[in-house]
């Protein structure tokens, strides 16, 4: 693919929930589109290889091989999500190292692979609102996101009817109504637990989470209503949840003019300054180590927030030293994640007599309610969110009772008791000095590997405290026995929202992108992953990232048929 | 990761506890101690012990028990490859003296080799050789010791949640001991919970965090 020339109007870098959705996009507005992934190809329904097995069918049961994991996938074990089920659906971390700034730690968990994160993701679905599209200019930290909410409301609104998001409407300033299917019931426990919340304070609600899980079947896009196994992580043959394989790609190859190449590693852009425009992208075919290029009129860029800031940042060449768009010298700058940790744990009496049947693949959500009309927060000026639920335990709970013998194995056939969760996720507020760079190690493929400096700050620890106490006070008016919560994040990377590094703004000397996702530096140049986010808010930034990707593609697309790029 | 030509982990074998399962009609899972390194690999005294001392915390009711299932041998592929971080170096301040003999050379403890120790010295003797009555004491007063409140740290802890790791995973305490609904296709927010209902194993929300 060296002579490409005329073959493609655009190449798309990733094939995760940006990369696949754009290629959606472009390919349906009748551009042909080259979709570029470093991963291996995984085909919906075909290659979901651990989705029906049983424990008993896995060599360690579910639980994976430890010994294995702290060799191959050190930090992939630390997510949560990891598991025997899923392992195939994480990075090799010894195959795909990268570097640590000295002294800070960043958990960075990813997935190489058709669908990218499409496959592993939370799939929680919340809109941004203008106290978040406002953030930075209000307490004047970041630059200013040169767009509002009402801008983007129609872009969430063709995101949300494509995607399928179901959810409950609860008329919320901060957290706006989007097109939801019908939402999934709050369980016995939750519904208590909101009314009781809500009889003491009346501004805080708590709301099942908006989740891209189908509530009804989507015959006309092949895809099934949820089965309520919540087992989503290793792949789902229903359909039931949005990825790249169950509706973007199939909706990109239904036009006939997608092409997709995997196994590629892009790992550089070239860029002629005369014209200002990329002329090529450059990658590495992983199997044989071949190096290869093909040339398209633009190109978007959606390898997943870092490795897009880590292709641009190795795109230096004699006109651009820094890093390819990064004449204003903030590309790798800003980065974030959401501070996170579980802010409590109560027992929940009183329901002895109920319980439940199916797996819900979503939890419930308290939206934010500080920092709001009035900057209430003490040391922080933005938002915290909850995220969590009420559950029952089963057999794990005998690993912390006593007792041997018939009778321990009766109690641990019952039913456990209910309890709840409250995990606390903070704005991350953006840093210069939280940052990517290239580091002079090399990735066994030869490219230097990104190094990641980032830590929290005080206004997240603050946050963070808050987040604790409020969690408490609720739990307990709610009738719940609290017997656990913290208030240090977790290490940065764990909440699995990072972003940032090529942000969007106004000023092309203080940004990356303008309000079109266009590289202010690269007419031809977009991109739409997390990498552009200028701030982070507190809610799941998924749905934001592909309203965001959606505008761009009409933008982009407008631009190209008036010839302006 | 084994090295080729030891002995023992090229020597292939049914386990006792998978044929007694077949004998019961109950598939036991395939659990193959035949990779293991040299020095993980368990003396047929441990893999007996490690099977009754399975079956004492999870003994056979109305349904299959922990030896039935095989989830002592589970147990010694789970603490050969590390599970529930029985590999990683101990935390100094739980080196005791009747600990410290049995830690390897990068600090982890032998896990295997403590509680064949600990019940032996229980049992003033042969832990096997005594009753099933009496090894059920012996052990009910070390599980008692581990369990209490403020208990220091016991090795005994991990081992029998991996006891119940590999019995609630294995087909007959997961599918029959407890019910396991691969897909359940419906979503019940709020339904009467009787004593004669069973916990779901595939209620993974709650296997995880509950």
């Amino acid at each position: 693919m060296t002579d490409n020339e005329g073959q493609f109007d655009a190449i798309v870098v990733g094939s995760g929930i940006t990369g696949g959705f754009a290629a959606k996009e472009l390919t349906e507005a009748g551009l042909k589109v080259l979709m570029i992934e470093r991963g291996r190809k995984i085909e919906h329904q075909v290659d979901y290889e651990t989705e029906t097995k049983a424990p008993w069918e896995m060599e360690f049961r579910g639980e994976g091989d430890t010994a294995l994991y702290e060799r191959d996938y050190a930090v992939q074990m630390l997510n949560r999500h990891f598991t025997e089920f899923t392992q195939n659906h994480f990075v090799n971390d010894a195959e795909q190292p990268y570097q640590k700034a000295p002294g800070k730690d960043f958990d960075w968990f990813r997935s190489y692979q058709l669908g990218g994160r499409s496959l592993t993701w939370g799939r929680q679905c919340y809109r941004w609102s203008d106290y978040d599209f406002g953030a930075n200019k209000r307490d004047g930290v970041g630059t200013d996101w040169p767009i509002r909410y009402a801008e983007l409301a129609p872009w969430y609104d063709r995101v949300e009817e494509f995607v399928g998001v179901s959810g409950a409407r609860e008329g919320l300033a901060q957290l706006p109504d989007g097109h939801f299917l019908p939402p999934m019931e709050l369980n016995v426990v939750e519904q208590a637990v909101r009314e009781r919340i809500r009889a003491k304070y009346p501004e805080r609600v708590l709301t099942i989470g908006r989740t891209a899980n189908l509530t009804e079947a989507r015959p006309e896009q092949g895809r099934a209503h949820c089965q309520y196994r919540s087992i989503c992580a290793r792949g789902c043959s229903y359909g039931a949840y949005f990825s790249t394989q169950s509706a973007s790609l199939p909706a990109a190859q239904k036009t006939g003019r997608l092409t997709v190449v995997t196994d590629a590693q892009v790992h550089r852009l070239s860029y002629d300054p005369a014209t200002r425009r990329v002329t090529a992208v450059h990658w590495i075919d992983t199997r044989t180590g071949e190096h290869k290029r093909a040339h398209s009129r633009i190109v978007f860029l959606n390898a997943g927030s870092f490795n897009s800031v880590h292709v641009l940042l190795n795109s230096r060449s004699e006109a651009m030293p820094n890093g390819l768009a990064n004449s204003s010298g903030v590309l790798g700058t800003h980065i974030m994640d959401h501070a996170s940790t579980l802010a409590a744990k109560a027992i929940m009496p009183g329901f002895e007599d109920r319980t439940t049947f199916g797996n819900r693949p979503t939890g419930v959500v308290i939206p934010r309610f500080k920092n709001m009309e009035t900057l209430d927060g003490d040391g922080f000026t933005r938002g915290y969110s909850y995220q969590g639920g009420a559950m029952q335990s089963t057999w794990t709970q005998g690993k912390r009772m006593g007792g041997i013998g018939a009778e321990y194995k009766d109690k641990l056939h019952q039913v456990g008791p209910w309890s709840m969760v409250l995990v606390a996720f903070a704005d991350s507020m953006p840093r210069a000095s939280n940052r990517l760079t290239l580091s002079k190690k090399l990735d066994p493929r030869g490219v230097p590997q990104l190094e990641i400096a980032f830590e929290h700050g005080a206004e997240e620890h603050a946050a963070l405290a808050d987040a604790k106490k409020e969690a408490a006070a609720m739990l307990t008016h709610a009738g719940g026995k609290v017997i656990m919560g913290f208030d240090r994040p977790n290490h940065g990377g764990t909440a699995i929202h990072e972003m940032g590094g090529a942000r969007m703004g106004w000023d092309p000397q203080t940004s990356v992108l303008n309000r079109w996702n266009q590289a202010h530096d690269a007419a031809n140049l977009f991109v739409t992953d997390g990498a552009q986010m200028s701030s982070s808010a507190c809610q799941n930034p998924s749905l934001t990232y592909l309203a965001l990707t959606a505008r761009a593609c009409d933008a982009a697309v407008s631009m190209l048929k008036e010839g302006r790029i | 990761m084994s090295a080729a030509g030891q002995g023992w982990n090229r020597r292939e074998f049914v386990g006792a506890a998978s044929l007694l399962a077949l004998a019961l009609g109950v598939p036991a899972a395939a659990i193959r101690l035949t990779d293991l390194d040299a020095q993980d690999a368990p003396t047929e005294r441990q893999r007996s012990l490690m099977t009754r001392v399975a079956d004492l915390v999870i003994p056979r009711t109305d349904t299959p028990g922990a030896a039935d299932v095989g989830a002592g041998d589970f147990v010694i592929l789970a603490l050969a490859h590390g599970l529930s971080e029985t590999r990683a170096p101990m935390a100094a301040a739980n080196v005791t003296a009747a600990l410290a003999p049995f830690r390897r050379h990068n600090g982890s403890l032998r896990y295997l080799a403590w509680l064949e120790n600990a019940l032996d010295r229980s049992a003033s003797g042969d832990f096997l050789r005594h009753p099933r009555e009496r090894q059920a004491e012996i052990l009910a007063a070390l599980d008692e010791a581990a369990f209490a409140k403020e208990a220091p740290f016991s090795p005994w802890n991990a081992i029998k949640g991996l006891i119940l790791t590999g019995y609630y995973t294995s087909e007959a305490g997961g599918s029959k001991e407890l019910n396991y609904e691969l897909v359940p296709g419906k979503w019940e927010w709020n339904i009467p919970l009787t004593p004669e209902m069973r916990a779901f194993s595939s209620d993974w929300t709650a296997v995880d965090f509950g």
